[in-house]
């Protein structure tokens, strides 16, 4: 029997799903205006997950809390893990780790002399990931462009203390977009710390388009964006 | 003479005669009270039986002493006595959990098994059963010795702690899972030799579950670091992530 063609696969993730299409798949055709990127003929598209539900599409494989539904069979659906692990095996040098920050977990895997050595899932708390910050941003009217690194962080146990500890600044006079940056600064400060303190770190997920968390994660190790798509390109293989 | 270990639809003579335990009370102990009530039905109250949540402990507290607390009502009515671990056996909650049965006006006996020097040998932790019927045929064995010839297989995977809550997370490993820690100790009759429980194959790959808000936690996290394996902690039931969790380290180790 031939082996099934992986042409087109998803990483639906709680808020955004990931999808790549190639080999001149176009089940994705009706949504072109969420292609974010073609690259020698490889589509990438980031779409509202809420958006996906209502379609049709079957992938050829997906990944991700929101992916059961679009799948054929329930061995086209792959573990999270398994999956960054598999797109983060090209980029592996000897030592390698690579962090994903989701909209609602975070999850690291580690190499050592090449081969996989470690992982771990902060799958429960939601309230210090990506889906946090986008709806503070929606909630102060803000664009992540708009927030700049801030030397000073936030000590966040728990997300909920961090918003209250954001709208306590701001009733006190401080710029949201300050605030808002302190408290990225302390989630990166808990996602290196998550990810006991590595002196290099790759990056996935959403997060590597915050520029903001970008830098201040760089206050405390190397940082190596590798952008939205690795879990995605661990499906096509 | 019946354990009830599962759900189990008992008839209206069996309802008047239960003993309740948790954890391993002495053997000694357990051999008088079989032979004193021989038609009593042995209630292990650390299972998860789904009985009613009297909200006598708090939110957060381990799951398996607010089953002990919950199952307690639940068989309330049909209680010759409850053998309930005090010792380094079973933990402080347990402790606390007959102190705090016996106010409620329960029929408690608290015991302490902490001999441990008659350890039997280990046969079903190191067996080719699946993993799910190696704790269920530790803990049966603990009221009603099953002796049975068993196949001894290398371990590809190990899983240290105590019987989970949720016991469907068992059958994600393989069947060559090994068994290390508390659930060990009681297969070697020995439930409070710590040297026993801390020990692992060290090359082993091994999951190290703890249930939430047990002081275990403690060892588990400190093993989980040691002998780099992976350390879980589940307060119920498993999440889909956590089940992900352990599925990609079975894959990836």
């Amino acid at each position: 029997m031939s082996e099934k063609q992986i042409n087109t696969v998803l990483d639906a993730g709680t808020t955004w799903s990931k999808i790549v299409e190639r080999n001149g798949s176009d089940k994705m055709k009706p949504y072109l205006n969420y292609m974010v990127k073609e690259e020698n003929g490889v589509k990438y598209y980031i779409l509202p997950s809420s958006e996906l539900k209502k379609t049709n599409i079957i992938f050829d494989k997906a990944t991700g809390h929101m992916s059961l539904n679009l799948i054929n069979d329930k061995k086209d659906y792959e573990n999270e893990v398994i999956a960054l692990t598999n797109g983060f095996r090209k980029h592996v040098s000897e030592d390698s780790m690579v962090l994903d920050m989701g909209s609602r977990d975070s999850k690291w895997v580690l190499f050592k002399n090449g081969k996989f050595k470690d992982l771990d899932w902060n799958s429960s708390c939601s309230s210090s990931t990506g889906a946090t910050i986008e709806m503070l941003l929606k909630f102060y009217n803000l664009k992540s462009e708009n927030l700049q690194f801030n030397n000073e962080k936030y000590v966040i146990t728990c997300g909920i203390f961090g918003l209250e500890r954001i709208m306590d600044d701001i009733a006190k006079g401080e710029k949201s977009e300050e605030a808002i940056s302190k408290f990225i600064h302390g989630i990166a400060h808990n996602a290196w710390v998550f990810a006991k303190k590595p002196e290099k770190l790759y990056l996935s997920g959403g997060f590597c388009e915050n520029e903001c968390f970008v830098q201040s994660l760089k206050q405390y190790c190397e940082v190596i964006p590798l952008g939205r798509f690795l879990l995605c390109e661990g499906l096509l293989g | 003479m019946k354990f009830l270990q599962y759900n189990f639809l008992m008839s209206e003579n069996e309802k008047k005669s239960v003993i309740g335990f948790w954890g391993y009370p002495p053997p000694e102990l357990i051999k008088k009270y079989k032979k004193d009530y021989p038609l009593a039905v042995w209630v292990d109250l650390d299972i998860d039986f789904g009985a009613e949540d009297k909200r006598i402990l708090p939110d957060s507290y381990c799951k398996i002493v607010k089953n002990i607390i919950n199952n307690s009502f639940k068989y309330k009515e049909n209680l010759i006595t409850i053998l309930a671990p005090i010792g380094k056996d079973k933990c402080d909650s347990g402790w606390f959990a007959s102190e705090v049965l016996k106010d409620l006006g329960f029929p408690v006996i608290p015991t302490v098994f902490e001999d441990i020097a008659q350890k039997k040998e280990i046969k079903i932790s190191t067996s080719n059963l699946p993993l799910r019927q190696k704790f269920e045929m530790i803990t049966a064995n603990i009221v009603e010795e099953q002796q049975k010839p068993l196949k001894q297989i290398p371990p590809k995977f190990g899983f240290w702690g105590v019987p989970p809550n949720d016991l469907s997370i068992l059958e994600l490993f393989p069947d060559e899972t090994h068994v290390y820690g508390w659930t060990r100790c009681v297969e070697a009759g020995a439930p409070a030799d710590i040297e026993l429980e801390m020990f692992v194959d060290k090359d082993v790959p091994t999951v190290f579950y703890s249930q939430s808000f047990c002081s275990k936690s403690q060892l588990a996290k400190y093993l989980a670091d040691k002998y780099n394996g992976l350390y879980i902690d589940i307060d119920d039931v498993a999440t889909n992530s956590t089940r992900a969790k352990i599925e990609a380290f079975l894959r990836l180790r």
